[in-house]
């Protein structure tokens, strides 16, 4: 029974997998393979190529390198992997239907850990190739590559069994339907705050582009390291290549031993805990701590706007999915160090050139988070907005309005900061302020656009929302307005120049004249980046009119 | 039967709709007259839903055209949905809004003016749906309070035709008796409905004509006894008439078969 329980599970997950796919739109679904195969060729090879670097020209490093390496992986597993392993141990509706049925806590949770491990495995997998890279070379045996397979695969699972863990710890102190919520921030904040650190640790290695890297506060920050258990895999392997037998055999030891405690403490855990878990299913907070939830307040007359009731609903929303706000403060986190980062003056940019590469990046970095999902975020609500008499264009507008407000105030209060940071002059802070406002403006249309392009209104995950061509077309579409429009930028400036007799490169004459041409080629460009958002928002409108599926609640 | 077309509020012409193969609704043309509540009926996969969901403009049809109060649903569809409303047999609502807010978003979105007579009447209604006092965001409503909240959002704008898939469906008995009489109240004053339901008392009770869909095609219209005189059975329950129009094997045969097969 029990074996046959696991397969049987196990079967029918497959099955749906298959289904799903052979059901799919073929070229929609080759289109994912293709860009699937090749980023993992061009990834994997990228990783391969650097840590055979690595391996032949730091083999000082070596240990502290692979210690780094399975820490990093385990860092990425922990928080990326995180939502995959909630929605298939606790939070999957299909559960539901295993609980009922005459089978062992213990079976469902060996039938799930397949799918539940997807995405570390796929992280496992990509970082195979990093290990294969540094084993090629420093020259190791046969030995390191098996070993290294072995220990993969076990930080997988001890990766995920700390993951169960986790999510155990969370259920017993918090409401299970705030859980996933707290869980996912949690992670996703102590995942930002590693990150960052490790960042700004390699960045203080590339500190001058001129001059040769300097490793060594890199690999002093790795050596540090060195005691968490996620290293232990590392220095097992370094010992393989050292031919230190017995310091390899230790390591794997404590590495295999801790992974069996954990995913011991996993399996008990989790049969106390699924059925609290089942409550994750609920997602949406009973009550509101709303002065106005009950109360009968008498409205103001007046004449009523579908734009504003759709921006007041979005704010109502959005203040209230916790889901929501879990993932926007860890990104918000990100980029206020990135701009921090960016407006420290270095390698010599000028002040001026770095508050324009601020601009560029809040722009996108702010569309690309408000932006692509608040069409896609209206969820089955969408179908409310298409049976009411306004158009899509009115929709996209709304929402485009809407979007727009938040980030012109955080692109241009970083501006400000930034500026007064760098010592910038008013007169060309304000140019980029102008930049900002176009830049905002423009990545905001865009991102609302391939929201509405490629809408996965099912989703009950923000970061899934959008589809791959929605997200495809989002990069795309603000790589090239952005390039445009920065580009236009830079030839005002050296209109300007031109204009006030100076610059000219040589080539170019400092003349009145020559000032108006290259204004001219700025226009051109700045009026092509407005095509690419014009286009962009046309594709958006006309799928939004022709979109008729059925949208069944998440 | 016919009906002059200034008094038409729903006129389905010749609706099809194809998804590859498959043949979901084919070629269904009726008309309901201003004020009648008109029943839809039909087995599970028949194209009840997709056919209602032609004639409110969520599905383009393949052929044909969906014509509400006069209005092309998608050559005019600001005039078509300004006067009409439309209910999912699950009710599109947003989960995170509490009735009151929601209830005030669609006013909103429909042009309602703001102003103490919509707040009276949204409370009227809130009242009406036993739904006044709660203060918990709709995504913890039950089903039966989803659908009274989905029932007072058509309601609180008064629209001239509504369209109504499964209305009763989750309903206590109170509340459902309540969306019965209101039906007939609103017929009276000048509402029409379309109705589908699987619940043919319902159907017997309030609809003055019936049409039956099978297969994605309409087998029958007409009044209950129009349908008797069709089938030639004068004393037919709708369940007779019902299951004789969607022929499939007799309930006691299939029933025999299973247990048959059970021995």
């Amino acid at each position: 029974m029990s074996r046959s329980a696991v397969a049987i599970i196990i079967r029918a997950e497959i099955r749906a997998w298959r289904n799903r796919i052979a059901r799919g739109n073929a070229a929609r679904i080759v289109g994912i393979a293709l860009v699937v195969l090749f980023g993992g060729i061009v990834f994997g090879g990228s990783l391969f190529g650097i840590a055979f670097a690595a391996g032949g020209a730091l083999p000082s490093a070596r240990d502290a390198i692979l210690a780094g390496a399975f820490t990093a992986l385990s860092v990425l597993m922990l928080v990326v992997g995180f939502p995959t392993v909630i929605a298939s141990y606790f939070a999957g509706r299909d559960l539901m239907q295993l609980i009922l049925a005459p089978v062992r806590t213990s079976e469902i949770f060996i039938a799930r850990s397949l799918f539940a491990m997807s995405a570390n495995i796929l992280f496992g997998t990509l970082f195979l190739t990093f290990i294969a890279g540094l084993g090629a070379g420093s020259g190791a045996s046969p030995l390191y590559y098996l070993l290294a397979l072995v220990l993969v695969v076990v930080q997988v699972l001890l990766i995920s069994a700390l993951q169960v863990n986790f999510m155990a710890a969370v259920l017993r102190w918090v409401p299970a339907r705030l859980a996933r919520d707290v869980a996912l921030a949690v992670a996703s904040v102590t995942g930002a705050g590693l990150y960052l650190l490790w960042n700004l640790t390699i960045r203080e290695s590339f500190t001058a582009i001129r001059r040769r890297p300097d490793f060594s506060n890199l690999v002093s920050t790795l050596q540090r390291l060195d005691w968490l258990p996620s290293a232990w895999p590392g220095h097992a392997l370094s010992a393989v290549i050292n031919g230190d037998a017995a310091s390899a055999l230790g390591w794997t030891a404590l590495t295999l031993v801790l992974a069996a405690a954990l995913l011991l403490s996993a399996g008990l855990l989790y049969e106390r805990t699924l059925l609290a878990g089942l409550g994750l299913l609920g997602g949406v907070p009973s009550r509101v701590r709303n002065r106005g939830a009950t109360q009968v307040r008498v409205a103001r007359a007046g004449s009523a706007s579908p734009g504003f009731a759709i921006a007041r609903k979005d704010w109502i929303v959005y203040r209230r999915d916790i889901r929501r706000l879990s993932r926007f403060l860890p990104a918000l986190i990100f980029l206020f160090a990135y701009a921090f980062v960016l407006v420290r003056p270095s390698n010599g940019v000028d002040v001026f050139w770095s508050g324009v590469f601020i601009v560029a990046f809040v722009s996108f970095f702010m569309s690309m988070l408000l932006a692509t999902t608040s069409i896609p975020s209206e969820r089955r609500g969408f179908q409310l907005l298409r049976l009411a008499p306004i158009t899509s264009w009115q929709l996209i507008r709304t929402k485009v309005l809407f979007t727009v407000v938040p980030v012109l105030a955080l692109t241009i209060a970083i501006t400000v900061a930034s500026s007064l940071i760098s010592g910038n002059a008013p007169g060309r802070a304000a140019q980029v302020a102008a930049l900002a406002v176009w830049l905002g403006l423009g990545c905001v249309c865009i991102g609302v656009a391939a929201g509405a392009i490629d809408p996965h209104f099912e989703s009950a995950d923000d970061r899934r929302m959008v589809g791959m061509v929605g997200t495809l077309a989002a990069m795309g579409a603000e790589l090239g307005f952005g390039l445009l429009s920065v580009g236009a930028f830079a030839i005002l400036q050296l209109a300007q120049q031109l204009a006030a007799g100076s610059g000219g490169f040589g080539f170019l004459p400092a003349t009145p004249l020559m000032a108006a041409l290259v204004s001219v080629v700025a226009v051109l460009l700045a009026a092509g980046g407005a095509a690419v958002v014009a286009l962009m928002l046309w594709t958006a409108n006309s799928r939004l009119e022709s979109f008729e599926g059925s949208i069944t609640a998440a | 039967m016919s009906i002059a077309s200034g008094s038409i509020a729903v006129e389905a012409r010749g609706l099809v709709k194809r998804y590859g193969m498959t043949q979901a609704v084919d070629g269904v043309t009726f008309q309901v007259p201003r004020g009648e509540i008109f029943g839809f009926l039909g087995a599970n996969g028949a194209g009840k839903t997709t056919t209602l969901r032609m004639l409110c403009g969520l599905i383009r049809p393949t052929a044909g055209t969906a014509l509400i109060d006069g209005f092309d649903i998608f050559k005019q569809p600001l005039e078509a949905k300004a006067r009409l409303g439309y209910l999912d047999e699950e009710p599109f609502i947003h989960p995170h809004l509490t009735g009151r807010e929601f209830l005030n978003f669609i006013a909103d979105l429909y042009r309602m003016p703001r102003g103490p007579e919509r707040q009276q009447r949204m409370e009227r209604l809130l009242g009406l749906f036993e739904l006044a006092d709660r203060g918990e965001l709709i995504g913890a409503y039950s089903h039966g309070m989803k659908q009274k909240i989905g029932l007072a959002s058509l309601l609180i704008r008064e629209p001239s035709v509504l369209l109504l898939d499964e209305p009763t469906n989750g309903l206590d008995p109170r509340s459902a008796r309540l969306v019965k009489d209101l039906l007939e109240e609103l017929a009276a004053r000048g509402t029409t409905v379309l109705l589908s339901t699987h619940i043919l008392e319902v159907a017997q009770a309030l609809c003055r004509r019936i049409t039956i869909i099978d297969r994605g095609r309409l087998v029958a219209t007409g009044t209950v006894d129009e349908l008797r005189a069709q089938t030639g059975s004068a004393q037919a329950t709708l369940e007779d008439l019902f299951l004789r129009l969607t022929a499939g094997p007799e309930s006691r045969e299939l029933i025999d078969r299973l247990l048959e097969t059970q021995r």
